[in-house]
């Protein structure tokens, strides 16, 4: 399932001349570590949108494959396709992918030296116990 | 003991005071603390953990992992999705929100008499002077200029050229750094979040927190309500929990999670979790040719209320952190890479509607609130005409392009709740109408004037 979800984020969110993709961030990882931390309901969501931008390019690009058999050039066109469909149902299924990507690349540090902006500190994840 | 933060395993743990607060939040943290500063005993019982400012989160992730309930997965349900986002730790929303002061504006009292038989300029005149407290004991202060930012300037310059009155906001933060980080929790304790004022203040004076303590129902004994019990949580221990309140137990968990404590606590009034309000919004981002570094200065620092009445929407800036700008951008592949390559370019003002539309809380899956929410067709006008006034002033101000890219009220009108004594209800579930403005000042002082009452009375 993690590899289901990565191939929609990195098409999502794909590297560029001048950015690193999410593919280059740790996606897996961090996939993992979603699936520890998270509630259910937004593991749900997420895998079910990852099922919805694999199995729709037939109404994008029109070509009855699965996303991840596409060539690049079709699955760019279909990652820009699908976030714009009138079809809200299907535009925010694919959302929580593309939200979740952009929490994963956004925190980089690369990404955000490329941006000139300053790299986080680690999260803590502690809080007082007495 | 002060804080009380999970119990191991062991035998059931029982506590006892004069009040116990559910909730730590604007109005929860407000009415234990004015509680407190009238000599009761106050337990103040929250969800969420206790995190201090060394442990907020940097990241969005980490934010929405460590303070936002249930990941941000709160939704509003309707004919589209609205995020219902809420904090969840001690202090609440207090402590991700952007602590905005606005004083309840005079008609609101006037259309609660009118509708509801509530309000009057006696009423009002005692909201505006707990308000000025407030205001003084908060430092609610306007955005200095050096915290402004370009981003927050820009929109006074655009609303400026373009007529509409504007001004920088007046927010619960003291000598603010302007690191644009009000959405993560201010790391440098400016923001004046409950966590670092009233709750503090309400342990010196005797009372007691009790976190990472969800209160599954409220107790009742011969129609009176006793208290509550809960299940202790991170780490899970599943340990009973019960806190016996001798004079009356104040729910203020917010407006999707108190009206779920009321059902649960077996209370069948048919006016629990309906009258949900709500200010939906959405942003439009500007691109300009000049860098705006929207992550430097206030997260928000401006607004404008000139449209609060008629038609019915404010303006406001709302600066988004990349990781989550990345999420919420329209677009996708490398069409949205690229936009995002202007990421410094980007100034992202919001407008939010003064929704008359009404929903309804309910339980949903796993116990969750469910919010059903639906925007009728003169709210959607409104929030059209919002958003189309937003991209003429990115336009008046310069932009090049502009990028087309949500907040809550359930209900009852006093304090006294449901046909049982000694249950009072302190936060936004008791506020009848959308406001227009932004709550939280509206919040602490009904939750405060509420709180004076009951001791009065008691």
């Amino acid at each position: 399932m993690i590899a289901l979800i990565r191939s929609a984020m990195c098409d999502l969110m794909p590297a560029t001349e001048h950015l690193p993709g999410v593919g280059d961030t740790g996606v897996t990882e961090f996939l993992h570590t979603v699936k520890r931390e998270s509630g259910q309901m937004y593991w749900v969501g997420l895998v079910i949108g990852a099922w919805v931008y694999a199995l729709t390019p037939f109404m994008t690009v029109f070509v009855p494959l699965p996303a991840f058999f596409l060539p690049a050039s079709l699955r760019d066109k279909h990652a820009q396709r699908i976030m714009s469909t009138r079809l809200y149902l299907i535009r925010q299924a694919v959302f929580l992918v593309r939200l979740s990507a952009g929490l994963c690349w956004g925190r980089d540090p690369r990404v955000r030296e490329r941006l000139g902006l300053s790299a986080y500190p680690l999260d803590p994840g502690t809080y007082r116990t007495t | 003991m002060s804080h009380i933060a999970f119990q191991p395993k062991g035998p059931e743990v029982e506590l006892e005071a004069d009040y116990v607060v559910v909730g730590s939040g604007a109005g929860g943290a407000t009415a234990a603390h004015a509680l407190a500063r009238g000599g009761a005993k106050v337990m103040l019982v929250e969800a969420g953990p206790w995190r201090d400012p060394e442990d907020y989160p940097s990241s969005m992730y980490g934010t929405m992992r460590d303070m936002f309930e249930d990941f941000g997965a709160t939704i509003a349900q309707g004919r589209a999705f609205w995020p219902v986002v809420q904090g969840a730790l001690v202090g609440g929303s207090t402590v991700i929100n952007s602590a905005i002061a606005v004083q309840t504006p005079a008609d609101v009292f006037v259309r609660w008499e009118r509708e509801h038989g509530v309000g009057g300029n006696g009423f009002r005149d005692a909201l505006w002077k707990i308000q000025d407290d407030l205001s003084r004991e908060l430092h609610a202060t306007e955005v200095p200029p050096l915290a402004r930012g370009k981003h927050n300037e820009y929109a006074m310059a655009a609303s400026q050229k373009l007529g509409i009155e504007g001004h920088f906001m007046h927010r619960y933060v003291r000598d603010c750094e302007g690191k644009g980080q009000c959405l993560q929790g201010c790391k440098s304790k400016r923001k004046q979040s409950m966590n670092i004022t009233f709750i503090p203040d309400m342990q010196q004076r005797g009372g007691t927190v009790v976190s990472c303590a969800p209160v599954d129902e409220v107790l009742f004994e011969r129609g009176a309500a006793i208290g509550v019990t809960g299940t202790f949580r991170k780490p899970v221990t599943h340990e009973r929990g019960a806190i016996r309140a001798k004079r009356g137990v104040l729910i203020a968990a917010s407006v999707t999670q108190s009206p779920l404590i009321l059902k649960r606590s077996g209370l069948r009034s048919r006016a629990i979790g309906e009258q949900f309000r709500s200010h939906p919004g959405a942003p439009i981002i500007g691109v300009y040719d000049e860098p705006i570094d929207m992550n430097q200065g206030a997260t928000q620092g401006w607004a404008s209320l000139a449209y609060r009445e008629k038609p019915g929407f404010k303006l406001e800036t709302l600066s988004l952190p990349l990781d989550m700008l990345a999420g919420r951008l329209s677009g996708g592949g490398a069409q949205l890479m690229q936009r995002l390559e202007e990421y410094r370019h980007f100034a992202c003002w919001v407008q939010a509607c003064r929704a008359e539309s009404v929903g309804r809380v309910e339980a949903g899956p796993f116990g969750k609130p469910v919010v059903k929410y639906t925007l009728d067709r003169a709210d959607m006008e409104r929030f059209r005409e919002g958003l189309v006034l937003v991209a003429k002033m990115h336009f008046a101000q310069g932009a090049r392009a502009v990028l087309p890219g949500i907040h809550g009220m359930p209900y009852s009108l006093s304090r006294d709740e449901h046909g049982v004594s000694g249950l009072y209800i302190a936060d936004a579930s008791a506020i009848p109408s959308n406001l227009g403005v932004n709550p939280q000042h509206t919040i602490m002082a009904l939750s405060r004037l509420w709180s004076e009452q009951i001791l009065a009375q008691a």
